[in-house]
């Protein structure tokens, strides 16, 4: 097989450029701090039962260690539960993001923190919160004809006036 | 064919702004004929450099500064 | 008769394959021209410009948009330009006419049932609705019509790659020391990877979404057929883009005045995309609950050994048309783009799309970097990225590709060349605006796939501009892309007002280095199949597995959310739809006539 030099040389530069891509990829995911993706730890569940779940039946944010908070969020046409979601800052949060219907997005705006959102599965993603401060939370996968209505709020609060229990 | 077609070649009325196609019908009438040996593709060559260093710079800036440098890292 | 200089046209050669061919272009232009209308509409709804529509329509006009430029102009213009490739490199007419039309039929008929299904969206006395997007992830429920009309559609693609592994056999028994033509070779890598591809797909219809639809099921497991969709919906991009590969490396060259630099290299690269279009699917999955970690990361990797061909490509397309220009007297190490022939609209339409595809290659490829994709992910950088790569390398090279092509289907002349030169670079300007405004609108985190372009409770920040100045050139850049399609679609029907021409045919030349320079295993399409089948395996036997293991075939329960809202009884509607089926079929039927 005759291949020119040159392609030659550019077979080699793209073969550089994609192990070059792999590289940074991992390096993100086992760099300070690792990003980690979402993944399969989150529980399953009936979405038709999220009522009675102990936690998404009434969700809400909890304390759960010395600065870690967990945000339980239940997605549904065409809001999202709590809204708004409070949070202290200087805290690691974890999100756990379950609808109660269709597919949904969770996507707090500006920010990495990004998600699907699908019936019977829990996303779980956990983040670093330092100022305080206001987010945008959309919904980013179409779920019906009032998706362009469906918005919620991220409130970080200083850890003094963070009451501590839930939004609602 | 039927009798009525016009040629494309009697086509005073078809001025060269009217080909529908502009390539020659065959290979004819080129300057000069290439063969494999005697072409080295180097404008292709630095046009692709080019694109490779956009595409790395770009790379760069979009991991390092828009990705990372960016709020909320999920970290777990 | 006189002769012309230039050779008999395909037409004159094989006018019963010239007449499916036009009519497979016909549907696709067909669909071209009202996706387009609906693209529009959505430019101006989606940036406040100019609405006339409630924003609850929206999505039927978005699921219009969708399905009839992706699956229907595209795949129909794909099988249009695929029988030209297939009965031109073989040299033979089709094995049996009535099999070609009657996949043709099939694939008209699925068409028509879904898009009426879609467009009833509009009407809500009908009760009949499908607006679930292109992706119809479940459990938002669509019509049953919806899903039944698309199941006809894939069975007449399928016929359709039968018939061209016909021609192949039958071929090849006649030469059977030759070498598969190079157009041909890449119809039947393309047609493998699209039955791998279509396995996915089919599944979610038959086995869950159809039945279910019907009542015969109770649930889905919506993960499970998301991403059955996606084992479906990453290759079916890379079959949007073979038509225009196929363009840019056997008829770009000769436009430009040379040769393909080289055969063998294009074998390779189509080889690649066969093995390497599907286990990738999962890269569309990154920010999926549900999944692995670890699945992504495979898919993240295959995903970045998928750039390889598209690399390859740009060398040796850019390589064959410098080639041209070297040829045609150009000089020096830029100069010799002087030497192009810049005012040939077919020429200019594929070269301003290739350089759209580099762009778009781009941002594809952090659309592809895993971690990454949390920036952008269903932002608005996502459709951006996308009509660079299908709306406009693939789109514009069809349109590009038809201005050379529709002559030798007609014996009639382009109506205007330069019309046709400006409808592409107006095409490119449209394009560049409104996808340089959806890149950045992405970063920002404005959503894709709402109708609103503001939400209540907290304002998108910017870095610099404002996003109403973002809106602006979106919507200008729409509206550009809109009086293009306007003027494709005019400049070609104009033409059939020409008077029949003889001596339009064009040949094609061969490759510098050619076939014989390759090995011949690059031909065996058994030993490729099998090789992509177990890469499929590789990638999705274990996510499929643990999918179904932890929340079961039929998921862990939760109601379908059907779009329609049952109006009338289930008789009447069938009534009307079958009453405005017929009628479509009927006005569909009688310019094809025309068309014949």
């Amino acid at each position: 097989m005759h291949i020119h030099q040159y392609e030659k040389l550019w077979l080699g530069l793209s073969l550089l450029l994609i192990v070059g891509f792999v590289a940074t990829v991992t390096y993100g995911a086992v760099g300070t701090p690792a990003i980690s993706m979402i993944g399969d730890d989150g529980d399953t569940l009936n979405p038709n039962a999220i009522d009675d779940h102990p936690e998404f039946g009434d969700p809400g944010v909890e304390k759960v260690g010395e600065s870690e908070y967990a945000a339980y969020v239940v997605a549904r046409q065409f809001m999202f539960q709590p809204d708004p979601i409070v949070v202290p800052a200087n805290t690691t949060v974890t999100f756990y993001v379950t609808s109660a219907d269709v597919i949904h997005g969770f996507s707090v705006v500006g920010t990495n923190a990004n998600t699907m959102v699908i019936p019977g599965e829990v996303a779980e993603l956990t983040v670093e919160i330092n100022d305080p401060g206001e987010y945008g939370i959309v919904c980013h996968e179409y779920c019906g004809n009032g998706h362009h209505g469906m918005e919620g709020l991220l409130k970080v609060v200083p850890a003094d006036e963070y009451d501590g229990g839930d939004a609602e | 064919m039927n009798e009525g077609m016009v040629s494309a070649d009697d086509g005073a009325t078809h001025g060269d702004l009217e080909r529908s196609v502009s390539a020659p019908p065959d290979q004819a009438d080129v300057d000069r004929t290439l063969s494999h040996e005697e072409f080295d593709p180097k404008g292709t060559l630095a046009l692709i450099l080019v694109y490779f260093a956009i595409l790395v710079g770009m790379w760069v800036f979009m991991y390092f500064v828009e990705f990372l440098g960016n709020g909320l890292t999920v970290v777990g | 008769m006189s002769t012309g200089s230039g050779a008999a046209t395909f037409v004159d050669r094989y006018p019963e394959e010239a007449s499916i061919v036009r009519q497979a272009f016909f549907v696709a232009f067909v669909a071209f021209g009202l996706g387009a209308l609906f693209g529009v509409i959505q430019a101006l709804h989606r940036t406040d410009i100019l609405r006339f529509i409630p924003s609850t329509d929206y999505y039927t006009v978005l699921t219009a948009h969708g399905v009839l430029l992706v699956i229907v102009f595209t795949i129909f213009f794909l099988v249009g330009l695929f029988q030209w490739a297939i009965t031109r490199s073989f040299d033979r007419p089709v094995e049996d006419i009535r099999i070609t039309k009657a996949w043709l039929a099939l694939m008209s008929v699925g068409s028509v049932v879904t898009g009426v299904t879609i467009l009833l969206g509009f009407v809500d006395e009908v009760g009949i609705s499908a607006d679930v997007l292109f992706t119809f992830y479940a459990p938002l429920q669509a019509h049953p019509l919806f899903y039944a009309g698309l199941a006809v559609f894939l069975v007449g693609t399928w016929i359709a790659g039968a018939d061209w592994f016909r021609s192949w056999l039958a071929w090849n028994a006649e030469h059977p020391d030759d070498r598969i033509p190079l157009q041909a070779f890449v119809v039947l890598t393309t047609m493998l990877m699209w039955y791998i591809a279509t396995i996915g797909v089919a599944v979610a219809v038959l086995f869950f979404l159809l039945p279910w639809s019907l009542g015969l099921i109770e649930t889905v497991n919506p993960l499970l057929t998301r991403t059955l969709f996606w084992f479906f919906g990453h290759p079916v991009v890379y079959f949007w883009l073979m038509p225009a590969y196929l363009l840019w490396y056997t008829v770009l060259p000769k436009i430009a005045g040379g040769r393909l630099f080289s055969d063998p290299l294009a074998r390779v690269v189509f080889v690649l995309f066969l093995l390497l279009s599907t286990p990738v699917g999962i890269h569309h999955q990154y920010l999926d609950p549900g999944i692995a970690e670890s699945f992504k990361f495979i898919a993240m990797t295959n995903t970045m050994f998928l750039l390889l061909p598209s690399l390859l490509t740009a060398f040796t397309v850019v390589a064959s048309v410098e080639h041209g220009a070297r040829q045609r007297g150009g000089t020096g190490l830029f100069g010799w783009l002087r030497a192009l022939p810049w005012r040939d609209p077919a020429f200019t339409g594929m070269m301003l799309a290739g350089l759209m595809f580099a762009a778009g290659g781009f941002s594809g490829m952090i659309n592809a970097g895993m971690n990454i994709n949390y920036l952008v992910h269903n932002t608005l950088w996502v459709p951006g990225h996308f009509h660079l790569t299908v709306g406009t390398a693939v789109a514009l090279t069809m349109m590009a590709g038809t201005y050379w092509l529709w002559p030798q289907l007609t014996n009639r002349r382009l109506y205007s060349r330069p019309i046709g030169l400006l409808q592409v670079v107006v095409w490119f300007g449209g394009m560049a605006l409104m996808s340089n405004a959806m890149h950045v609108s992405g970063l920002y985190g404005i959503p894709r796939r709402t109708a609103e372009p503001q939400y209540q409770g907290f304002d998108f920040s910017t870095a610099f501009g404002s996003v109403a100045e973002l809106n602006v050139q979106l919507a200008i850049g729409g509206t550009l892309l809109f009086v293009s399609a306007l003027l494709f679609l005019a400049n070609l029907a104009f033409s059939w007002g020409n008077p029949t021409t003889s001596g339009l045919g064009q040949t094609l030349p061969p490759a510098l280095s050619g076939p014989d320079d390759s090995p011949r295993v690059l031909d065996n399409m058994r030993l490729w199949a099998a090789i992509a089948l177990v890469l499929v395996a590789l990638a999705y036997a274990l996510p499929l597995g643990a999918i179904v293991a932890d929340s079961g075939l039929f998921g862990p329960g939760g109601d379908a959310y059907p779009v329609t809202v049952v109006l009338n009884s289930v008789a009447v509607t069938a009534e009307r739809l079958t009453a405005s089926v017929g009628a479509t079929l009927a006005d569909v039927g009688g310019v094809l006539e025309v068309i014949r």
